[in-house]
């Protein structure tokens, strides 16, 4: 395999309760604005906080005209030469629970429509891609489905590969989240003393890589490093191995040095053990020269299976703008040994270490570097 | 582009219900985690173990995923009963692998896809695409239907029980199965179909080359 083709992110949008765009959420990140809603009837008798995003919102329409707004912003006229990666944690789940709860039975469960596939079978009824796959590996969905992009770009497979992470709010995440008593009643306090649990959202990320620099690139995806933990089905080792592995392949494949991390977008959900073995594994891997860290998904929530690819934007938007975003609702850091920072700081970032970490030790890890 | 594959080991469960018994209890000592684990967790270490897995990289793909468990949740939801955190930590499509990765102690790369209808189909190809890497790639392609009230949405699939799993290299041999050979065959969900038809292809006392289109 002697192809060395780079990954070029030439264009990204997203929408989340967090903003409407990559500009506006990149906005609401730096002037830290409360995004999150406490809803009182999703689960009987208890308020819990939900990233939704506001107005009427329908995934498979807004993917649709995103998808068409992306066609007219940037260098291609179709998805002929465009080989499309969806990441999803639950697909058409939230379909299929309107259905069964209307119904209470299977009958009407259109499969097509239920599966994680249910999105790219959507978009391939509308668009004409040379050829997709679909990716769930829970939280990490979107982050391999880049790591993917960039290997298949690399090896020269093929020129355009367009990444959609796509996650609504399904019944069967919130009841679950809540199941393992990691739900948040407030906005999410990610590294805080006090955190006390995640805020799962609904939201998409879209990412176009092209494997050649166009007047719109100004980031590489340039490193991805994948691991297991090989611990637990949904807790992390306490000294965060795996996360500490993942973070390392990742940047041993950027061909990069550690010391060259500017910021890490951190996983950061705001979970007792999640931020703990984080924090850890970056205290261990980077030892006394630990770069500036946080965490977005105060503003975002936790987006599941799209996270992966809306953190990619918002590290590109912070590579753009020479902005290290900060950690929103943080008051006691849970370390003084890690630089977390509470307001924007400007700075020319070269690289930006983005984390995924998932259910059942899943991690994946996504270098990515200013074009310049 | 063609990629070939050489099959280095291969085994299966092809069953038209999920009441087979497996070896599970000799494979997962852990008694806390062997009570745990679902169908296809238990099938899928059982078919690593049967390969000779040794910390190769994984591609775990299923069209459908972990019916049983989102049944019960959703089943749990609709009756106001509670949502067993178990049930959820298992409901996601990952699940197999992940119980492999603790089981077998690997810290490797494990990815999960699921493409519907071409799910096992899609699976070789990204499998052949991973493998221009040099190493041994183990795939594994399952769906297990058997669930209560399937019959609600299902009247042709015969055999509700499939996994298989495939440890992979790429050749520069011939190949001696035509992936455009393919034909369907109803009485399997067409999310494995194309591993079936792989499976139903291939000879055990040679030596399997596959080629496949990225």
């Amino acid at each position: 395999m002697k192809k060395n083709n780079k990954a070029y992110i030439s264009y990204f949008d997203t929408i989340s309760c967090g903003g409407n765009n990559a500009e506006e959420l990149f906005q609401n990140i730096c002037e830290k604005k409360q995004t999150i809603s406490i809803i009182d009837d999703f689960i009987e008798g208890k308020s819990v906080a939900l990233g939704k995003i506001p107005n009427s919102y329908d995934m498979y329409e807004e993917l649709e005209k995103r998808c068409k707004i992306l066609l007219e912003k940037s260098n291609i006229e179709d998805f002929s030469d465009t080989f499309l990666i969806i990441a999803s944690s639950v697909g058409g789940m939230n379909t299929s629970e309107k259905i069964f709860f209307r119904d209470g039975d299977y009958k009407n469960i259109d499969y097509n429509h239920h599966s994680i596939d249910a999105i790219a079978y959507k978009l391939r009824n509308v668009f004409n891609f040379y050829d997709d796959v679909s990716f769930s590996t829970a939280c990490t969905s979107a982050a391999n489905a880049l790591g993917y992009a960039k290997e298949v770009l690399h090896k020269g497979i093929y020129k355009n590969v367009l990444v959609i992470g796509a996650e609504t709010l399904s019944f069967t995440t919130v009841f679950g989240f809540d199941s393992l008593s990691v739900l948040s009643s407030k906005p999410c306090k990610p590294f805080d003393i006090s955190r006390d649990g995640m805020n799962v959202s609904e939201g998409i990320g879209i990412v176009f890589l092209q494997n050649e620099i166009t007047d719109n690139t100004y980031v590489e995806l340039c490193g991805v490093g994948y691991s297991s933990d090989a611990y637990h089905m949904t807790a992390p080792s306490e000294d965060g191995y795996g996360a500490k592995l993942a973070m390392q392949n990742a940047i041993d494949d950027a061909k990069i040095q550690k010391n060259q991390i500017d910021y890490i977008n951190a996983h950061g959900t705001a979970t007792q053990a999640n931020d703990t073995a984080e924090i850890n594994a970056i205290k261990s891997l980077f030892e006394g020269n630990i770069p500036f860290v946080s965490s977005t998904k105060s503003i975002t929530g936790h987006t599941l299976g799209a996270a992966g690819a809306i953190e990619a934007i918002i590290s590109s938007q912070a590579i753009i703008k020479g902005v290290i975003p900060p950690n929103n609702n943080l008051n006691d850091k849970i370390t003084d040994e890690v630089f977390l920072l509470t307001q924007p700081l400007k700075k020319e970032i070269k690289y930006v270490l983005s984390n995924s970490f998932a259910f059942g030790g899943n991690n994946c890890c996504l270098v990515l570097g200013s074009v310049k | 582009m063609k990629i070939n594959l050489e099959v280095i080991s291969y085994d299966f469960f092809i069953n038209e219900d999920s009441t087979s018994t497996l070896n599970t209890k000799a494979l997962v000592k852990n008694m806390g985690i062997r009570r745990k684990m679902t169908r296809s967790s238990k099938l899928v270490v059982e078919l690593l173990h049967n390969i000779q897995y040794n910390d190769q990289r994984v591609i775990y793909s299923t069209g459908f995923g972990e019916l049983q468990t989102s049944s019960k949740i959703l089943n749990a939801l609709i009756t106001n009963d509670f949502v067993s955190p178990t049930d959820f930590q298992n409901s996601v499509h990952n699940t197999p692998i992940s119980y492999s990765s603790i089981i077998y102690k690997s810290h490797k790369e494990m990815l999960t896809i699921s493409c519907g209808d071409t799910t096992s189909k899609k699976a070789f190809k990204v499998s052949a695409i991973k493998a221009l890497d040099g190493d041994e790639i183990v795939l594994i392609c399952c769906d297990v239907l058997d669930i209560d009230r399937i019959r609600e949405v299902n009247n042709t699939v015969k055999y509700l029980e499939f996994a298989a799993a495939f440890k992979l290299k790429v050749s520069d041999l011939e190949k001696t199965i035509d992936a455009d050979d393919y034909v369907r065959d109803k009485e399997y969900s067409k999310s494995i179909d194309f591993a079936r038809f792989l499976i139903h292809n291939m000879k055990k006392e040679n030596k399997n080359i596959l080629s496949i289109e990225v």
